[in-house]
């Protein structure tokens, strides 16, 4: 089992050299979407995790935002309102180290295909968005492994505020980012902050090797496209279902 | 050995150049500024004590609170975990014990900032003499004995706001562990390290975590040039030292104090 594991280890794993912790290499793989609310990402996610379970591989997808253990904290500050961009981007940060050293790191040791839905671009592009400065949030986030497959979702601003905005009753305050004080309209906060976080996603196209996928595609030849680039760029028929 | 572990980690990464205090650089940060604030506009002062459980921290703020007052000065007190945003979150989290390193080191941060954004740095714009019962280093040498790089630690922490004075009250795990069980009749779980596994032997054990403690302090007073004082000297002496210290630095011309009946049971 081991040497097998040694031999379909994960080249990108070994990128650790400043790695806050020591990271040693898996046999499991990262794929992970990334891009502004309205995007399509979430829909071209679920269609792929979709597509894999039929197929019986052995997945796990995981969410941004999602750990029970800082959910507590995070919904005191959000109603509170006590966040700044500070604090706003450690209780995510301690959130998304609770994911990953309890979720997604044994889950690559242990050769699972892992989906996530955003992972640390999305804290990249918002909280420098927010005023953070870009050195100290890659700092704070060297932990993470890096992505085997970083799709990233670009759809117009205005087609992605549209399907947002027409989609909810209200946004909310954080979500708006009302906190920065860019309109005191919510819808006009909403979307000048979300064309700052498309503008930090840009930047990182290519010093982070994102895959450019058009939101604005019809989903299916999307989704065509998507599985294709999966297949190509990982060997699935490691995580494939074992014949007896 | 665990050090060992440990340092090719740490010195592997070290382009710590980045994050090291530049000489003559005068920002009141150790790096990147934290966002939104203007120093120009912070007028009190910042005075850290550090020391490990046991070391006489809280007699010592106490006390210096009184005399503070007594001088005229407005004083603000913060601690660790005594945030509104985290606090009790952490207490939680230490007790149902199920939580990572890096996890508690993240959580245990939010808590730091939380305190310095809307606590520290208000206070500060109005002029008081903020007493920290520990700050960023205690927080810093728990993590990196627990094998997290310390330039990563730095690199959070280069946002803090760098005290005015810091004072590093030393004393031997021996006796801490002395002054704590005659305080508590027992010795806490994180206090003696037992989320590392250095020995089933609790005296053991506090002594080796305290010791890799000390370790890092030794290392963080040189980088940070602390004020360090004999924590196993008397309190009334130890308290003189540092009405000397924050006299001189706060222009106060006497350093006479004598506690008032309510603290008379601390001077001894």
């Amino acid at each position: 089992m081991s040497t097998r594991a040694a031999d379909i280890a994960s080249p990108s794993d070994s990128s650790g050299e400043d790695s806050p912790i020591a990271k040693r290499p898996y046999p499991g793989a990262l794929v992970v979407v990334e891009g502004i609310d309205g995007s399509g990402k979430s829909t071209q996610l679920y269609l792929l995790k979709r597509w894999l379970e039929i197929g019986g591989y052995r997945l796990h997808f995981t969410e941004w935002n999602s750990s029970p253990l800082v959910k507590s904290a995070t919904r005191r500050g959000k109603q509170r309102r006590l966040l700044t961009s500070t604090t706003f981007s450690l209780l995510h940060a301690a959130d998304f180290a609770d994911r990953c050293e309890r979720q997604i790191m044994p889950l690559l040791h242990g050769g699972y295909l892992v989906l996530a839905d955003r992972y640390i671009y999305t804290a990249f592009a918002r909280d420098a968005a927010r005023g953070c400065s870009p050195h100290w949030l890659r700092n704070l986030y060297s932990f993470a492994p890096t992505p085997d497959i970083t799709f990233y979702f670009r759809a117009p601003l205005d087609v992605a505020v549209t399907r947002i905005v027409a989609g909810r009753p209200k946004l909310k305050f954080y979500e708006a980012g009302m906190d920065l004080g860019l309109s005191l309209v919510r819808t006009e906060s909403f979307r000048i902050f979300q064309e700052r976080i498309l503008n930090n996603y840009d930047q990182m196209i290519e010093t982070d090797h994102f895959v450019l996928m058009d939101g604005t595609v019809q989903v299916n030849r999307l989704q065509k496209l998507m599985r294709q680039i999966v297949g190509e760029r990982i060997n699935l028929a490691q995580f494939a279902p074992k014949k007896k | 050995m665990k050090k060992n572990a440990k340092n090719p980690a740490a010195k592997g990464a070290s382009n710590g150049d980045l994050h090291a205090p530049r000489p003559g650089d005068s920002s009141r940060f150790y790096g990147t500024p934290l966002p939104g604030v203007n120093t120009e506009e912070l007028s009190g002062n910042l005075i850290v004590i550090e020391g490990t459980d046991g070391s006489g921290r809280s007699t010592q703020i106490a006390l210096l609170t009184e005399w503070l007052e007594s001088e005229g000065f407005a004083v603000q007190t913060m601690g660790l975990r005594r945030s509104a945003l985290v606090g009790e979150d952490i207490d939680a989290l230490l007790a149902e014990n199920a939580v990572t390193r890096l996890t508690l080191a993240l959580m245990y941060s939010t808590d730091f900032f939380d305190q310095l954004e809307r606590r520290i740095l208000p206070a500060l714009r109005s002029g008081l003499i903020v007493l920290a019962d520990r700050y960023i280093f205690t927080l810093i040498a728990r993590a990196a004995v627990r094998g997290i790089s310390r330039d990563y630690l730095h690199g959070i922490y280069e946002i803090a706001l760098k005290p005015d004075l810091t004072f590093w009250l030393n004393v031997r795990p021996e006796v801490a562990f002395d002054r704590e069980f005659k305080k508590s009749h027992t010795i806490s779980y994180w206090e003696s390290g037992r989320d590392m596994s250095l020995s089933n032997d609790l005296f053991q054990s506090f002594i080796r975590y305290q010791s890799m403690i000390k370790h890092e302090f030794e290392y963080l007073s040189r980088r940070h040039a602390f004020t360090e004082l004999d924590g196993e000297a008397s309190v009334s002496e130890v308290n003189k030292q540092l009405r000397k210290q924050i006299a001189a630095e706060l222009g106060i011309r006497s350093t006479h104090y004598h506690p008032s009946h309510a603290l008379a049971h601390l001077w001894r």
